[in-house]
């Protein structure tokens, strides 16, 4: 896969974008949800196309329009790369209440916005999540070197993404890897002099600098996420899951060391560097901590896990490691296998179901005892399904897990229910790529020592007072969202055990 | 981004009224003035109505149309959003961008005294939603272009249509718009030489600017025809 060309642009004409109706699709069945959406799998019905709607909530009639979807749509509009996913256009649908001034033209602006992507079957966390699949070592390398070039593609045009996440890389059934959910990328500048909002990237995939509070970053925020997602890939579980920042700053530390004025000059000049400075010298320990990697996946790890931001590895020179040209080479997307969708909206939703039938079964157990031959209940909800043709290089596959038809409850809140086992880190952004799913599972600002806005810098006090309220933030609270029940541990490490496979 | 972190900005309206008018409303207000003025001209005097407007020119700024003409000049309605938004002297700038592009997007719509107010409130708007770190929201807006929330919605929904969603001005888009606005000045000899405030090279605090670098706005680049 060629690196991107730089200064790539598009250049074709488009159809004017909103000039179509919503009603060109036909909705197949949720896929996603975020806090002011849904994300549906859609036909469109002239072409039979499948696509996914991301629907723009328009409800809040003070802000407007959501200013993160112009945003997304805004970067996305210039992006146009194999491996970033691809807007295709902004469609509308008339609203309940349109044409209440009588407005012969006004329908679309009392209504609906879609953004149409093309459709992913899969999202990375989601297609991981399958219990008891692990990748194999080629199909890894081949999943990392698109996002890699994805990435790379975004940095020569001067984009971050700043929400690098397993839930936010689409995979579909050609193998192709797609970054998605631009909500929180923004534009940047070369000299890294504007003071940028450190409150970015899902906690687990936040690099160091941002937990110490630096305003001016670049690019290598996003390559710490791609470090993150790395060894998670290779590890089989989130590497380092912490509840809130302090407890992230100190898995970081105890996995790569204490940060000083040697390995990472300039340290002590960030702001918050001696409110979270570590209290006693910690070891890097990298390589003993992964020594099962190979050798040269722990050369490219260390390097995208450095903690200065300045000596991390940049995305083209990741791709040109010597892991991606050593054997067994990276697998060629079209030879891997094909997999049932997943979404992690729907395996999540699975998951719930799964624990209600193990709930039930063992209440019957109890009052029946002699029930307990009957099929386990994974069996209920699933389907019976061949083998994925793989071609790769060996590896024993455990039996896949059918995502077939599925008896969703789109109303019922989402997230695990109150201490069950779940993947995902406080104040992040769970939801699958096509839309975020901001705040709705946050909690993760526990700590005094952070501001409880979204992004955006602490409000200047000085310039409230008008009646009309003060200056809003965009999507406020974005990442400071309400508490939510979940468990203590929201690792992974028991995940194929909620399935409860038939021995 | 308010311009040069100039603390005085951020203080209550009543306040920063000593302060001096930034150049670019009054260099902006002068070249709108112009154009309504041509414009006026061009869809017959007076302006008769939406009717007559839109069966000569096109619908595309329907949405933006009043019924008369507001009372309020140019000069004054801009003066009154930078006044009580505080929104930097740059969004204006930016703003001017999106009418501009509008206007070249649709060849046929022309930016007449029926709706210039409501194009300026949406587009400094949505301009302030890009660029400043600190804006004020839709009903704040509304509150102060003197039109509805749900209005202002529906046409900041508008705009953002008419504009296909091109709301980025890359720096060196911006410096050619500063340029032209500079150049009208001079040309028309209003006041000395004066240069249009241009707070972006530094102090770009927060997400919303936007303003940098960018390799598109191969379409929107051409400087302004006015």
């Amino acid at each position: 896969m060629a690196v991107a060309a730089y200064g790539q642009l598009n250049v074709e004409g488009l159809p004017s974008w909103g000039s179509r109706s919503v009603d060109c699709f036909e909705k197949l069945e949720q896929i996603g949800e975020g806090t002011y959406g849904q994300v549906y799998m859609a036909r469109e019905i002239t072409t039979g196309e499948i696509v996914a709607l991301k629907k723009i909530r328009m409800d809040n009639e003070k802000e407007g329009f959501p200013i993160t979807a112009i945003r997304e749509i805004k970067i996305l509009k210039k992006l146009h790369h194999e491996n970033v996913i691809k807007l295709k256009e902004i469609v509308t649908s008339q609203g309940p209440e349109a044409d209440e001034q009588g407005k012969q033209d006004g329908n679309k602006y009392n209504s609906n916005i879609y953004m149409v992507f093309e459709y992913m079957d899969h999202d990375l966390t989601g297609l991981s999540d399958r219990p008891g699949l692990r990748f194999t070592i080629p199909q890894i390398k081949c999943y990392m070197k698109q996002l890699l070039t994805g990435l790379h593609y975004c940095h020569v045009n001067q984009v971050l993404h700043r929400d690098i996440k397993g839930s936010n890389l689409l995979i579909d059934n050609e193998g192709t890897l797609k970054l998605a959910d631009f909500g929180l990328a923004r534009s940047f500048s070369n000299d890294h002099n504007g003071n940028l909002t450190n409150r970015v990237i899902t906690l687990w995939y936040r690099p160091p600098e941002l937990l110490l509070g630096a305003t001016k970053y670049g690019p290598a925020v996003d390559m710490w996420s791609v470090g993150c997602i790395f060894a998670e890939l290779l590890h089989g579980k989130p590497i380092l899951p912490g509840k809130n920042e302090p407890e992230q700053l100190n898995k970081i530390f105890e996995l790569c060391g204490s940060p000083d004025e040697i390995n990472w000059p300039g340290v002590s000049k960030i702001p918050w560097y001696n409110k979270f400075k570590p209290t006693r010298q910690m070891k890097k320990r990298v390589r003993q901590v992964f020594q099962h990697f190979d050798r040269h996946a722990l050369d490219l790890l260390e390097k995208m896990l450095s903690l200065d931001p300045s000596q991390r590895i940049s995305a083209k020179d990741a791709l040109d490691a010597e892991y991606f040209w050593t054997d067994p080479l990276p697998c060629d997307p079209k030879s891997l296998p094909k997999y049932e969708s997943s979404h992690e909206f729907q395996t999540k939703k699975k998951r719930q179901q799964q624990r209600q039938n193990e709930e039930m079964a063992k209440r019957q157990k109890l009052q029946h005892p002699q029930q307990h031959t009957r099929l386990p209940p994974i069996q209920q909800t699933g389907q019976s399904h061949p083998p994925p043709h793989w071609a790769g290089p060996s590896n024993s596959y455990p039996p896949p897990v059918s995502s077939g038809p599925t008896h969703h409850q789109y109303g019922k809140p989402r997230g695990p229910p109150g201490g069950g086992p779940s993947r995902y880190p406080p104040s992040g952004n769970p939801s699958g790529g096509y839309y975020p799913d901001r705040g709705s599972q946050g909690g993760g600002y526990t700590t005094g020592s952070y501001p409880p806005q979204g992004r955006g810098q602490p409000y200047p006090g000085g310039a409230s007072g008008y009646a009309a309220g003060p200056p809003n933030y965009s999507q406020g609270g974005q990442y400071g969202g309400s508490g939510n029940s979940r468990g203590p541990n929201p690792i992974g490490g028991n995940r194929t055990q909620q399935y409860g496979w038939p021995q | 981004m308010l311009a040069g972190g100039d603390d005085t900005q951020l203080c209550r309206p009543e306040l920063s009224e000593a302060e001096p008018t930034p150049r670019v409303l009054t260099i902006l207000s002068f070249v709108l003035e112009k154009l309504v003025a041509r414009n006026d001209q061009l869809t017959g005097q007076p302006p008769d109505g939406l009717g007559s407007v839109s069966a000569r020119f096109g619908k595309t700024l329907n949405g933006f149309h009043g019924v008369r003409e507001p009372s309020i000049s140019i000069a004054k309605y801009l003066e009154r959003i930078y006044k009580f938004t505080n929104c930097s002297p740059s969004c204006f700038v930016v703003g001017f961008v999106y009418i501009d592009r509008v206007v070249h997007r649709h060849p046929e719509s022309l930016v007449v005294s029926l709706n210039v107010h409501r194009l300026l409130v949406t587009s400094v708007m949505v301009a302030s939603k890009m660029l400043d770190d600190v804006h004020y929201n839709n009903a704040f807006y509304a509150r102060v272009g003197g039109i509805t929330n749900v209005e202002l919605n529906k046409l900041e929904l508008e705009l953002l249509f008419l504009l296909d969603f091109g709301v980025t001005v890359s720096s060196r888009v911006f410096e050619s718009y500063c340029l032209h606005l500079e150049k009208e000045m001079l040309w028309n000899n209003i006041g000395t030489a004066q240069k249009v405030e241009r707070p972006i090279t530094s102090n770009c605090v927060g997400d919303e600017t936007e303003i940098c670098a960018d390799l598109e706005d191969s379409q929107s680049s051409s400087p302004p025809q006015i």
